[in-house]
């Protein structure tokens, strides 16, 4: 039976309002609502399809965090994982990605997955380098900001998606890990029978003091709201005209 | 004491706030304004997410959570549709509830598993014109004829009436017992010959749930279909509104939710004399009277529910939270129509719908007098 995992992380609602900690190196964490990262919704359900293609397969979803994210493994678990990992660590918010990647590394490399998804980046710290190091700390090909994919008797075929919209098509053979990014897929809801279902499911903790990690690379420094400064962009011209720049904003940001 | 959440009730709220957002909330003005009941968005969908069976358990088609789950349910699709919410609470606990908590094993497997699953569409048919809160003036009659029972009168009000496919309803069986002893419960499906659907009402607010009257002209239906025992329709009735309830006060304290939310957020964009309008103090101290109500009403209406989902009594605190809820939703949507000032009185936004959603809460499942006089009388008995 092929193994798959997928590596999430809670992250706080982005329709929060935040406010700096007091050591001005995180936000403050009271009062706030906490969510699955987006981008790992992605990668959760197309992990989740991935295994119903299968047909025999066992998906692992592996969180790492204080006690409260057990709540957002147990979406994943609502979603279709079939088993929740919970790394018990209450200073996951300080480490830097090499950490946490080394963390997912140790416990995946015991294990043989065939695949493990992430997501691209989280939506708090934004680095979008923990996918990439787990690869390289496993020595599996990584393919990132998938758009499209596509699995076949070990091999994986996939779409890119580049800068200005356009799309790389790649292809590897697994094991490998692979990065979701958004229109990849449209995450299921978890439905409630789904939800009464995973409290059955295994959830396991693992304390993350017994595992050796590196020594960090990076360090936050200091974190700022941005400087506060007129939002609204006027644009000027006749109706085509305006028309066409509108039209050339939103595509810039899709 | 503990007034956490289980994980459980999060991922659900956030399930259903995320579909409510996402499915119900673009087309609830439109469906207001054409009345139009859309029984894909507002059943369907809602069974596809097994939110048509919340409280049943799983041998009965259900998804075994509890009351509290039910109410955030309710709740969270009333934030942005109480049409919506409302459909869901007369199909849970009006219709299907009471076949679960009287129904024989043969019924439930008929008729809940079905409603439960969301294949079938439930409704409650007991208000007559001359019966609304005084129940025991039910006029509809119900006759033994061999293996059938014979039902003939109308019934008024009825919510999914139409278009569930399931109704329970309330007919006087016996004629020479006491008013409230001859009454019987019965189980009557759509399409049975002499069931015929009368005026669909045209109604000020909910105008997205279809409102119907039910005629019933020589309707024939099998005496398997008794719910409960002969004489006991009036007991089942009052156990089945104390249920319903918990789902009305929910609906009352999703829809202040989402007034709310929309005064707040205009309170920040609107802008007179060169700042928002709430850096006014009249319209802060608005806001702020407006948080704290709904907070109040959400205690009561979460602890009703907690107390029915823990098989402890509930009728007094459902009847309570329903009131207070109640009063809270009419209170906080004519304050948002208040802060949005003459943009609220335009259908352009959604808080004079939510002021029109509003009043009928005030009204049904036992009007707030009603609930008045039944709590104060329960005080100095």
């Amino acid at each position: 039976m092929k193994k798959l995992l997928v590596c999430i992380k809670q992250v706080p609602d982005m329709e929060s309002r935040f406010k700096v900690n007091t050591d001005g190196t995180w936000y403050e964490e009271t009062d706030l609502a906490w969510r699955m990262n987006e981008y790992d919704e992605y990668a959760v359900e197309q992990a989740v399809q991935l295994k119903e293609q299968l047909g025999e397969a066992e998906l692992t979803v592996l969180c790492i965090g204080p006690d409260r994210v057990k709540e957002t493994i147990k979406k994943a678990l609502a979603m279709g994982a079939d088993r929740g990992v919970h790394m018990t660590d209450n200073e996951s918010h300080l480490r830097d990605p090499l950490a946490i990647a080394s963390m997912i590394a140790d416990f995946a490399r015991q294990q043989d997955f065939e695949l493990i998804f992430t997501g691209m980046q989280s939506q708090d710290r934004g680095s979008a380098q923990v996918g990439v190091l787990v690869a390289e700390l496993l020595g599996i090909p990584a393919l990132t900001t998938l758009v499209e994919f596509a699995y076949d008797q070990g091999t994986i075929t996939a779409k890119r998606e580049l800068e200005g919209g356009s799309r790389a098509l790649v292809s590897c053979s697994t094991p490998a890990l692979v990065t979701c990014q958004l229109g990849l897929n449209r995450p299921r809801y978890p439905t409630l029978p789904n939800i009464m279902k995973a409290k059955k499911k295994e959830l396991a903790s693992l304390p993350v003091t017994d595992l050796k990690l590196p020594p960090a690379q990076l360090k936050t420094a200091a974190m700022a709201p941005p400087p506060k400064r007129g939002s609204a962009r006027i644009l000027e011209g006749d109706t085509g005209d305006v028309a066409a720049q509108l039209a050339a904003v939103i595509k810039e940001k899709m | 004491m503990d007034f956490a959440l289980h994980d459980e009730h999060k991922l659900m709220r956030d399930m259903v706030r995320d579909f409510a957002e996402t499915e119900v909330r673009p087309s609830a003005a439109e469906r207001d304004e054409s009345e139009r009941f859309d029984r894909h968005l507002m059943f369907e969908r809602l069974a596809e997410l097994g939110l048509t069976g919340i409280i049943f358990p799983e041998e009965y088609g259900g998804a075994g959570a509890d009351y509290l789950s039910y109410a955030i349910a309710v709740e969270e699709l009333s934030r942005v549709c109480a049409s919506t919410g409302v459909t869901l609470s007369a199909h849970l606990s009006l219709g299907a509830n009471p076949l679960y908590l009287f129904g024989s094993e043969d019924q439930k497997q008929r008729f809940l598993v079905p409603l439960a699953r969301g294949e079938t569409l439930g409704a409650f048919a007991l208000t007559e014109s001359g019966a609304g809160s005084d129940a025991g003036g039910t006029r509809t009659t119900a006759v033994r004829n061999g293996d059938s029972w014979i039902l003939n009168g109308s019934k008024n009000f009825i919510t999914n009436g139409g278009d569930a496919d399931t109704y329970i309803v309330l007919a006087r069986s016996d004629g020479s017992a006491e008013k409230h002893r001859g009454i019987s419960a019965f189980i009557v499906e759509k399409g049975t010959d002499g069931f015929h659907f009368g005026k669909k009402e045209r109604k000020l607010g909910i105008r997205s749930s279809p409102t119907m009257e039910l005629v019933f002209d020589n309707c024939r239906i099998p005496a398997c279909n008794l719910l409960g025992e002969e004489g006991q329709g009036f007991k089942i009735a009052m156990i089945t509104l104390d249920g319903g309830r918990i789902g009305i006060a929910a609906q009352a304290l999703g829809i202040a939710q989402g007034a709310f939310e929309a005064a707040v957020n205009y309170a920040k964009e609107r802008k007179q004399f060169d700042q928002p309008i709430h850096q006014f103090q009249g319209v802060l101290f608005k806001l702020a009277d407006m948080a704290t109500q709904i907070e109040a009403a959400r205690l009561l209406v979460y602890q009703a529910a907690w107390r029915a989902g823990n098989g402890l009594s509930f009728a007094q605190q459902a009847a309570m939270a329903k009131m207070y809820a109640a009063d809270v939703a009419m209170q906080v949507t004519t304050e948002a129509v208040q802060v949005f000032g003459g943009y609220g009185y335009t259908r352009d936004f959604p808080v004079e719908r939510m002021m029109r959603d509003a009043k009928i809460t005030q009204i049904y499942e036992g009007t707030n007098e009603i609930h008045r006089l039944v709590i104060g009388s329960s005080l100095v008995r």
